[in-house]
């Protein structure tokens, strides 16, 4: 009998454990989430425009930011030379939403409708003012490559729950703003030091939603089954004449590489979707690669217990024309972002999801060009940005931390972006300070060396 | 099935094996034996003490160092940390042994703890008197007397010795077969031929195997191989990495490197090279061309970054990278503050950061796809006898391009007299309707005119990404094809269709003007150039092309083009072609894009066209119109010449019309598209040998930069000037040596260093075995792991230096080793007593490193181009993933999309694959390929399923299978069991067994009835890849003989080095 027979599917499934791989001792303590989804807005979200309001800069809309405001910290080269930093208000009016009455833009219809499930840290501040270091320290913890991603660190320390796909998964799409966006790079979903098996698994749209995951033309699946079953028995026989394991190993991958075959086509068929699901994430959930897709995708990827998602939606780096960029990159993630949000909610599975919408720092309060020139926009700001969190382990309907009334200097509870990867680690039961991987010498951890702490007054 | 094999494996099926794992595993049985302070405790006390009680004066606490004997010996008001001899007077033991949180060392917020083992280590040790040694790899090495033994051979004598002192034994000799497979894989990164291995295992002769070495050092291949690690460690790639990653141009120093391996370059030398060719005496290209070692470190164009904070990176990388791939020391650590561990200040870190803060490099630099400064114009150091016949066969093809060949003209202009006949057939054009436009980096200037339903752009710059969508009116008809209609403006210059005008056209009439024969510059007609065209149809509106389902593009053609600017230029998506119109032509110009599926307007009636402009000038249009075409397009993309001769017939042609026609012919067709792609190639080859190309290098800029300790490294908080030095707890710099990098230079290679060889012995023991003496090849400092054979190493390592750094004699040393030609058959026993294989007693075993797993398939299917070195090259590649990730449409730099190459640049070995750092190559990084992003000195090794969609699936591989189908049928193999036979000894370098010829016999059998009943299956299956089918078998035949071999390229043996 042919040994691929004997490891079919169902028999590997009853023998392999629930977790594949993943640390002893890992999770230090009981998670209170399994999952996470990282909704990446790539490129600098304007958190002046969308979630930070504040009744002076609609008085000071024009004049100079205040000297003892703006400081003499560096600026970017786009900006540092400009003559003057005139404020400019919000593009569009907002309102104060949820029970604690914080406020979201109206560009943001449907994140105004999530202030009580989310919680909007309004606090977090990076050193980085540029894009490339500052979306590496994001999704790295150090703003130079060679560092691994937050998901391949949590595929490393927790393994995977699904032996049908891997345990973290990335997925792209173009905004609408501008575009193309600012350059992103394999770096951010890499594995860094970690060995490479934790690297993020791009899914992209098209016959080969994994890539090479199609059969060539001509092969047929029946046909794979048996070229496997060949296959297998040919390295078991060498297994056991030479006594290696890794063989044996190999023969695994080979299955898993064939299960993936028929597990990926199945979760990126979105047919079964009801034609309710489909409508709340909007028009654009019918183009595969669109943000909206990928959102459902998500929500299909997290029900299948995929351990970490990750989104990148380019295009919010608006220097340039941000009257007319921000409005369309606004609507390109509103309604899949609240959908999702519900979605999981519907299902029971935000309780034990954790939702974090992020980006890699804010936007000036002032303008970058001439003010009420339509090329007009707005430049990095590192000091003080927005991101919201919801699901397992985050108090919904609170805001955390508070910028000064320009919102650009933090007043309140400044939160680093190692704190919130501490917190997010906390919340998939991992104790950040513990979880380290010895290279060159040193027990890294995703947080490095400086302090950083769980953001306790977020929890549930 | 052995339990505990499938729950490793299973583990390890995400996790994958990880190997050079820093996992000690201390085999020795410790015994009553005296500790060893370097090997036992300092491991102990560097992990858990030192962060507190170490080098580090600034986090050092209560004044107590534990890593230096003077500090803990002393006494303080009555305690002393270690009292030699005397346990219970030792603070560090009451420490270490107490049950109080206050008290307790390490403290438990540090999370870190002592072992049992650990502990009754350092019992012993202060028992035994405490005694300290200095760090072992900053000691010199020496050549210790060779163990009692039988074998005099130093390799074998320091394992052996081992071994017996573990009571183990080596293992037998590998078979022929597995050697002569091991020393190719090793020597090569190719596996052998059948016939190779066939004469090996016949050649009874004493010196068989020396034989095979001597050949195998000396083939020009043992040069790529030996690059391939030094590439990673010098993180070489084609792009410059951060942020847009736009191309650069560093091929002549990686073909440097392979030359200089090749060439058995002395490793000094080398290093010398490398670190500091420009500043020897005179100093030659090939010596300047080498220092673009220490040019692969990424950089940036970043708009907005700033620069002094982007070279105090490159700076800190070049530090890092000479730790950590020549000295084995974590330089990198001491960047903020003194290293933990090792004594290294940061002041120090500084002054060798100083050594490289001499170059004239730019803080942003590098776009355009020109090489960031400074370089040079340099000519390939490749030694290679190629030019004669490559001149011969540029010839040849030219000549046949000349050479007028009736069939293929008459079958080129049959097809084009069918599509003329149906030129306009049943065209019907429809105006779309224009929604909306946009364009990246403006804020005006682009907009909709709803009175003309145009787009109107205007004022632009050099070049512009402008992405229109519109909605198609219902048309039941399959649309077959967008026009792109640009009206000519009186406001424009000279009342043309664009900004223009062409740079060549703007000098000629400069020189016009000082010759003041046309003063008015504005004569000169306002143009454009569209470089690129993207269209994608959807049922939903999209502001932007869907890169993910791009409309396939059948042909272009258009109503008037300059010569040198053909509509067929906006096929390639790069900006370095277009179309223009004719300067001549006037009343609007049109350009028609005809589908290669005509599509259905009805369920995707959302049009989004991308139009790229300019080519680096202001080549851009100002008033655009679309329509969507149904029936066949009424314009041509031949010239009007060439359409008047196919319009008089054959016998009214004159002679030079017949030749025009196949002028053309030969230049455009299809039918001669191969031998023009074959042309293009070879003749970018004979450039490759015969001319200068741009590389990147050092210098010393005439105003150097100061250098200061940066404060947390921080480049903006610069405290103490310092000057360049090297380290105090090594050598001092040889006196005569020159405070520069030359210096630098000669200190790294002077004998006295007691690091630069042990770590390249390490490193070229790792290459070959898997694992090196120093598990930490990159890091020999205190964190590092403790040699594996102490001994072993200091031997191979002054015996390396005594012989002048000889790359070839060290290895020809350690492939003639016993210990190297062990099989690697083993037991579970030994494998779970010893999984790493750190005692040796077995032979190394591995999978294949990513480029050689490639390798093997082209080798094995006879598609390999073996040609040494050149410009990266683009195989296959699923999809554009560049422009997925990239600011296509935004940057003039190079590299943003990917474009196939053609002919032999698909076949070429692994290691010329362009690298392209932010989106590497995906079959390489499956399997542990780096992204050359940071130098990286040892890769994983892991077994993952995307491995295995990459063999069975990617183009690359299906194609070899077919082409060694193709090999198999027309060997001189008779029948099916002698083919099998020797298409497995191809694959594995054996022969099967007969159970396993049993399993191919099924399957080849299980394949050919398949493909009998399905010959389209077949012929679908033989169509991927772009070489040549063989037209002398039939398709069902070789279809089912290309499953075997595909059977036989993924058997884990092929994989893997055995």
């Amino acid at each position: 009998m042919a040994l691929g027979s004997l490891m079919s599917p169902e028999l590997l499934r009853a023998q392999a454990p629930k977790t594949v791989g993943g640390l002893p001792g890992l999770p230090h303590f009981a998670p209170k989430a399994k999952r996470v989804v990282c909704l990446f807005q790539s490129g600098g979200l304007s958190h002046v425009d969308l979630f930070d309001d504040k009744p002076m800069l609609h008085e000071h809309a024009g004049k100079e930011i205040p000297a003892s405001v703006k400081g003499t910290q560096r600026l970017t080269g786009m900006t540092s030379g400009q003559s003057t930093y005139p404020i400019v208000p919000p593009l569009k009016p907002g309102k104060r939403c949820g029970q604690h009455g914080t406020w979201i833009s109206d560009l943001l219809p449907g994140i105004q409708t999530l202030a009580d499930d989310i919680c909007i840290i309004k606090s977090l501040n990076t050193e980085a003012i540029n894009h490339d270091p500052a979306i590496t320290y994001m999704n790295t913890g150090n703003q130079q490559p060679g560092y691994a991603s937050i998901g391949a660190w949590v595929s490393y320390g927790l393994g995977s729950e699904n032996e049908n796909l891997p345990a973290f998964i990335a997925m792209v799409s173009q905004g609408t703003g501008k575009n193309p966006g600012q350059p992103i790079f394999s770096r951010l979903w890499g594995s860094g030091f970690l060995p490479s098996s934790h690297q993020g698994v791009g899914l992209r749209p098209g016959a080969n939603p994994v890539l090479y995951l199609q059969n060539p033309p001509g092969v047929e699946p029946d046909q794979r089954r048996h070229f496997l079953d060949d296959l297998a028995e040919l390295n078991e026989m060498r297994a056991k004449e030479l006594g290696d394991p890794e063989i044996t190993t190999r023969i695994h991958a080979y299955e898993m590489a064939y299960r993936m075959q028929t597990s990926v086509p199945e979760l990126t068929d979105i047919r079964g979707e009801s034609a309710q699901t489909l409508e709340a994430y909007g028009p654009e959930v019918q183009r595969p690669g669109s943000y909206a897709s990928n959102c459902l995708l998500a929500r299909r990827l997290l029900e299948r217990d995929v351990r970490y998602v990750q989104l990148y939606h380019r295009g919010w780096d608006q220097h340039i024309a941000i009257a007319k960029q921000l409005p369309n990159q606004c609507r390109d993630i509103d309604q899949p972002t609240t959908a999702l949000v519900n979605d999981l909610k519907r299902l029971g599975m935000l309780e034990d999801t954790l939702v974090v919408f992020a980006t890699e720092f804010g936007r000036t309060v002032f303008s970058q060009g001439k003010l009420g020139d339509p090329g007009m926009g707005r430049d990095h700001h590192g000091r003080s940005f927005t991101v919201w969190l919801a699901g397992g382990g985050i108090r919904g309907g609170v805001e955390y931390g508070a910028t000064d009334d320009f919102c650009y200097n933090i007043t309140e509870n400044p939160v680093h972006l190692r704190d919130l990867h501490a917190t997010i680690l906390h919340c998939l039961g991992i104790d950040h300070s513990r979880f380290t991987y010895k290279f060159r010498g040193l027990n890294t951890r995703l947080t490095g060396v400086e302090e950083s702490h769980v953001v306790k007054g977020i929890l549930s | 099935m052995n339990a505990i094999l499938l729950r490793s494996a299973l583990s390890s099926l995400l996790l994958g094996i990880a190997c050079g794992s820093t996992l000690s595993i201390n085999l020795c049985h410790a015994g009553e034996r005296a500790m060893d302070y370097n090997r036992d405790i300092r491991p102990i006390l560097s992990e858990n003490c030192f962060a507190c009680h170490g080098f580090d004066e600034k986090s050092r606490q209560a004044d107590l160092r534990l890593d230096i004997f003077e500090s803990a010996y002393t006494d303080r008001k009555g305690t002393i940390a270690i009292v030699p001899g005397q346990l219970a007077k030792s603070e560090v033991w009451r420490r270490v042994m107490s049950d109080d949180a206050d008290e307790v060392m390490p403290p438990p917020n540090s999370h870190r703890s002592l072992t049992n083992g650990e502990k009754d280590k350092l019992k012993r040790w202060i028992e035994q008197g405490a005694p300290y040694a200095g760090h072992w790899s900053f000691i010199p090495p020496v050549k210790h007397e060779l163990p009692s033994g039988p074998s005099r051979q130093p390799i074998d004598a320091f394992v052996d010795a081992r071994l017996e002192a573990e009571g183990m034994k080596r293992s037998p000799e590998a078979n022929r077969e597995t050697l002569i497979r091991r020393l190719y894989v090793d020597l090569t990164g190719l596996p052998p031929s059948g016939d190779e291995v066939l004469a090996f295992v016949a050649d009874k002769s004493d010196n068989a195997y020396e034989k095979v070495v001597e050949r195998l050092l000396s083939s020009p291949h043992f040069g790529e191989r030996l690059a391939i690690e030094w590439l990673d460690s010098a993180r070489y790639a084609d792009t410059n990495g951060f942020s847009i990653d736009g191309g650069r141009h560093m091929w002549l120093w990686r073909d440097w490197v392979i030359q200089a391996f090749n060439d058995n370059l002395p490793y000094d030398q080398f290093l010398l090279e490398q670190l500091a060719g420009d500043l020897l005496p005179n100093c030659t290209d090939p010596q300047k061309i080498a220092t673009g070692f220490q040019r692969n470190n990424m950089v940036t164009h970043e708009g907005g970054t700033i620069p002094e904070e982007n070279l105090a990176n490159y700076n800190a990388d070049r530090v890092k990278t000479l730790g950590e791939s020549i000295l084995g020391l974590t330089l990198g650590c001491a960047q903020c503050h003194d290293h933990k561990f090792d004594p290294i200040k940061q002041s120090e870190y500084y002054q060798m950061f100083a050594f490289f803060n001499t170059i004239s490099d730019k803080g942003l630099d590098g776009n355009a796809g020109v090489n960031p400064g400074p370089s040079i114009q340099a000519r390939t150091v490749l030694k290679t006898d190629e030019v004669p016949h490559l001149r011969e066969q540029i010839e040849a093809i030219e000549k046949s391009l000349l050479t007028m060949d009736l069939a293929r003209l008459s079958a080129w202009e049959k097809r084009e007299q069918a599509s003329l006949a149906l030129r306009g057939k049943d065209l019907q054009t429809y105006p779309v309707s224009l929604k909306k436009v946009s364009t990246p980096n403006r804020g005006a200037g682009f907009e909709i005119e709803e009175a003309t339903n145009r787009v109107r752009l205007d004022g632009f710059g050099s070049m512009g990404a402008i992405d229109v969508v519109a909605e198609i009116p219902k048309i039941s008809q399959p649309i077959t094809g967008l026009r792109v209609i640009m009206h000519p403006m009186a406001e424009l210059p000279g009342g043309g269709w664009g900004y223009g005008p062409d740079d060549a056209l703007k000098a000629k009439a400069k020189k016009a003007k000082a010759a003041s024969e046309s003063p008015d510059e504005k004569k000169v007609k306002g143009s454009f150039m569209l470089t690129a065209l993207a269209v994608t149809a959807d049922k939903v509106p999209g502001d932007q092309v869907n890169l993910f389902k791009l409309m396939a593009i059948d042909h272009v053609t258009a109503n008037s083009w300059e010569a040198s600017n053909p509509p067929a230029g906006c096929l390639d998506p790069r900006n370095d072609s277009g179309w223009s119109p004719d300067l001549d032509h006037s009343g609007p110009v049109q350009l028609t894009a005809s589908f290669a599926e005509p599509f259905d307007a009805v369920s995707a009636p959302y049009l989004t066209v991308q139009l790229n402009f300019g080519n680096g000038r202001s080549l851009v249009a100002k008033s655009i119109e679309l329509q969507v075409i149904t029936g066949v397009d009424d314009d041509t993309d031949l010239p009007s010449d060439i359409l008047a001769i196919l319009k008089l017939s054959e016998k009214d042609r004159s002679e030079d019309q017949h030749a025009s026609l196949w002028k053309y012919c030969a230049e455009h067709s299809d039918e001669l598209l191969p031998s023009r792609i074959e042309l293009a190639n070879l003749r970018e080859r004979l450039d490759v040998l015969t001319k200068p190309f741009t590389t990147m290098v050092m210098d010393v800029a005439a105003k150097q930069r100061e250098t200061f300790v940066l404060q947390r490294g921080d480049y903006s908080k610069p405290t103490d000037k310092v000057s360049p030095g090297t380290l105090a707890v090594l050598p001092a710099m040889p006196t005569e040596s020159s405070r520069d990098r030359l210096g630098l230079a000669q200190w790294i290679v002077m004998k006295e260093n007691p690091l630069t060889a042990r770590v390249a012995v390490n490193r070229f023991w790792k290459m070959l075995f898997g694992r090196g003496l120093v598990g930490t090849p990159a890091d020999f400092g205190s964190q590092g792991e403790w040699p594996t054979h102490p001994e072993l190493l200091d031997w191979l390592a002054v015996d390396f230096v005594d012989q002048g750094w000889n790359v070839k004699e060290l290895i020809r040393t350690i492939v003639l080793s016993d210990t190297y030609r062990q099989t690697s058959v083993t037991t579970i026993e030994l494998v779970e007593r010893d999984p790493q294989n750190l005692l040796l007693a077995r032979g190394p075993r591995f999978r294949l490193s990513a480029e050689f797993i490639r390798d093997a398939a082209l080798k094995i299917s006879g598609l390999i181009v073996p040609r040494i070195g050149g410009p990266s090259v683009n195989p296959y590649t699923p999809g554009d993933l560049w422009r997925e990730v990239s600011h296509y449409g935004s940057s003039p730099a190079t590299a943003q999309t990917f474009v196939q190459d053609h002919g032999e640049k698909l076949y070429r070995r692994s290691l010329y694959t362009y690298w392209k750092r932010t989106a590497p190559p995906p079959n390489m990084m499956a399997f542990d390929a780096p992204n050359r992003e940071v130098c990286t000195v040892s890769r994983g090794n892991t077994t993952t399923p995307l491995q295995a969609l990459v063999t069975l699936n990617d183009t690359q591989f299906v194609e070899a299978a077919r082409a060694f189908a193709a090999r198999i049928l027309m060997s001189t193999a008779k029948d099916d069991q002698d083919r099998l036979e020797w298409a497995f000894l191809e694959a594995t370098s054996r022969t099967p067994t007969s159970e396993e010829r049993s399993i191919l016999s099924r399957s080849l059998d299980r394949e050919r009835e398949r493909y009998r009943g399905g010959i389209n299956q077949a012929k679908a299956y033989l169509s991927v890849g772009e070489s040549k089918i063989s037209n002398q078998v039939n398709a069902a035949e070789l279809a089912a003989w290309s499953q075997v071999a595909s059977l036989l390229l993924n058997l884990s043996e092929t994989l893997t080095k055995n």
